[in-house]
């Protein structure tokens, strides 16, 4: 029997056209684009966006979303603090990020499957909740100077390779495997593509959800590892700007938000995409307060052009979205 | 008989939005008034409720955009009273007229909320993408443009929509927050345009093949949500007399948070108006309550988000049996 294995696809490539022609022009703009200790700390700024980025995928391809792996960074990255302050051996204190982020995952699957709160309503809800946590595990104070117990993870260099990239290359790996390979990975694209197909065909959908979500989540908890190991700090804005960039990352990679279809090829250019101009609005001098107004317009220019391109498959998908939500008349 | 009255009422009180919300409501007072012997006069409660206002507006426009349904929702609110204070603060600054300048801004809210009526209702996209995407544009532009600084020079006179007050009523509840309520009130329950509102909600594509303009409704109740926002900018800069480019951050969760604790369904569909007012009410007088206790503020975030995953959770449970009840069960 033939297996499918999807390729680059032509979303994929036009995205990663994108991102050369935009590091044509900003290397034309501003000489110092291009240069190898410039591109390196864009990566390493980035790797925590870029795993992000993966589990935002998962969960974007199942029809869902999640707005709260900023706050929820925020509070794994201050429980790493405090351990490497309580001088934890680093094995039992990354156990315990996956295990705490995987946790806040598990609570937001839970939410959305068994609670039938809507995805963003749920996230919104959690993020405004973890945020308190935030501010209240401060208590005001950053959390500063700690030792560089997780720094080789993103500041360090292998046989000549940074260990950002290292990083990055081994979980998109994984995770392309899984997603392409694994039943796991059918299961979430089957899900986000036909729920009611997914179902008939004996796919627990309820379950690969909130795997979905604990991947995401597990995926925070290592990426607060790296944000400290990156910044040996915490500060109260932690992770602020990080599900709008997610977002922005994975719709630029051109999955689809109704679910079903995207790539984490193309989430990788995204990030790529996303990094880039970041560095490049500093580069040009552009205060750093564009940059969200930025991404906001990417978000809606990007889905948009995608809506304009796939008009017609969309909207036929998300009627049925509509009928398969229990309508009944007024209260 | 107590015991059969009880089993009776209380699904019956579950059920009545408006009557749960009104028992929250004295619970909710009674709970203020033991914290602090003070509380339970009309000046101090007339006071709270005056936080309550652009509450109420953004929460309204909230309701008519989730009540008619496909996904409906706005992210962007916060933000739009942030750019349009801002807005207003701009065009103070440069010496127009402050009342001339406090109508432009209602109408430069309507522009926002119109942008988002189009990339929604027309272009087509989900709505919490195209006004997640609004309200960071949105809220950056606030920043930009004022650099993060409030502006902070309007003329005295203007104070008297925030602060003053008309027969000891505070101006911005009887001029503001009950003529807007009365009026979109009467609109929803007793037009067309209300009726289509629920029509689209419950059914989309019957409503469209009974001829109902659904991409127009839709599109004006998003520009009504921006036109709400500019209103409550003007409230909120005459009473601070300033304009502050964060000044709607987090209000989006609040309005979302009062729209389905008033029993909205997050469908779209059902709900009604007297819900989301009340529960401005309990909303705003927690939130003064916790400030009374000496609680930090930062935790009223996490009430919040406590408040809208049980209110969301309890009107899904609600929503499922009352289904069942019907023989519509999803």
């Amino acid at each position: 029997m033939k297996t499918f294995i999807p390729g680059l696809s032509r979303r994929d490539l036009f995205t990663i056209g994108l991102v050369l022609l935009e590091v044509v022009i900003f290397s034309i703009i501003s000489e110092n684009f291009l240069n190898s200790s410039n591109l390196r700390s864009i990566l390493r700024n980035a790797t925590e966006l870029s795993l992000v980025s993966i589990g935002m995928t998962i969960v974007i391809l199942m029809g869902g979303i999640d707005i709260s792996v900023g706050s929820a960074l925020g509070v794994v990255a201050i429980i790493v603090g405090w351990l490497i302050q309580a001088e934890i051996h680093p094995l039992v204190i990354g156990l315990v990020a996956i295990l705490v982020g995987t946790t806040i995952g598990f609570i937001n699957g839970s939410l959305i499957t068994f609670g039938r709160i809507p995805d963003i309503i749920a996230t919104l809800g959690m993020s405004n909740i973890l945020r308190a946590a935030v501010f209240g595990m401060l208590g005001g104070r950053w959390i500063t100077g700690l030792p560089p117990v997780f720094s080789p993870l993103v500041q360090g260099q292998y046989f000549g390779i940074p260990a950002s990239i290292i990083v990055i290359f081994i979980f998109y790996l994984v995770f392309w495997i899984l997603l392409t390979f694994l039943p796991i990975g059918r299961h979430i694209y089957a899900t986000g593509n036909n729920l009611e197909a997914a179902k008939l065909s004996g796919i627990d959908v309820r379950k690969t959800r909130i795997i979905g979500y604990m991947l995401l989540g597990s995926l925070v908890g290592f990426s607060s590892l790296l944000y400290v190991g990156r910044l040996g700090s915490v500060e109260i804005t932690v992770g602020i700007d990080l599900p709008i960039s997610a977002i922005a990352a994975v719709v630029i990679g051109g999955a689809s938000v109704f679910g079903g279809r995207g790539s984490i090829i193309g989430t990788l250019a995204g990030v790529f995409f996303m990094a880039f101009m970041k560095n490049g609005l500093l580069l040009l001098g552009i205060p750093s307060l564009w940059e969200r107004a930025v991404i906001g317009f990417l978000i809606i220019f990007s889905v948009g052009v995608d809506l304009l391109i796939n008009k017609q498959q969309t909207i036929s998908k998300y009627l049925r979205f509509k009928i398969r939500q229990p309508s009944i008349g007024e209260a | 008989m107590v015991e059969r009255l009880l089993k009776q009422s209380f699904p019956a009180l579950l059920s009545n939005r408006v009557y749960f919300l009104i028992v929250l409501l004295i619970i909710v007072l009674i709970i203020l008034s033991l914290i602090s012997p003070y509380f339970l006069n009309t000046r101090t409660i007339l006071d709270i409720l005056r936080m309550g206002t652009v509450l109420l507006l953004l929460s309204i426009g909230q309701t008519l955009v989730i009540l008619a349904g496909g996904a409906g929702i706005d992210l962007s609110v916060g933000a739009m009273l942030s750019l349009s204070g801002v807005f207003l603060g701009v065009l103070s600054r440069s010496g127009v007229d402050i009342w001339i300048a406090a109508l432009l801004t209602i109408l430069f809210g309507g522009l926002l909320g119109s942008i988002n009526g189009f990339t929604v209702a027309i272009w087509g996209l989900p709505p919490l993408i195209g006004t997640l995407g609004s309200m960071w544009a949105f809220g950056a532009l606030a920043l930009v443009i004022t650099n993060g600084i409030p502006i902070s020079n309007f003329p005295r006179e203007f104070a008297f929509i925030g602060d003053g007050r008309i027969l000891g009523i505070p101006t911005q509840i009887l001029l503001v927050a009950l003529p807007v309520f009365a009026i979109i009130y009467f609109f929803l329950n007793w037009t067309y345009f209300g009726r289509w509102v629920y029509l689209i909600g419950v059914n989309e594509t019957a409503a469209k093949f009974s001829g109902i303009p659904v991409t127009r409704v839709r599109f004006s109740l998003y520009t009504l949500n921006g036109i709400l926002a500019g209103i409550g900018a003007v409230v909120m800069a005459s009473w601070l007399m300033a304009a502050r480019p964060d000044v709607g951050s987090g209000m989006e969760l609040q309005s979302i948070t009062v729209t389905v604790l008033g029993g909205t369904n997050i469908f779209g569909g059902s709900g009604s108006l007297v819900g989301p007012l009340l529960a401005v009410l309990i909303v705003t007088l927690v939130a003064s309550g916790l400030q009374l206790a000496g609680i930090n503020a930062i935790w009223q975030l996490a009430v919040l988000g406590f408040i809208l995953l049980g209110a969301v959770s309890i009107n899904q449970l609600i929503f499922s049996v009352k289904a069942k009840q019907s023989g519509l069960s999803p």
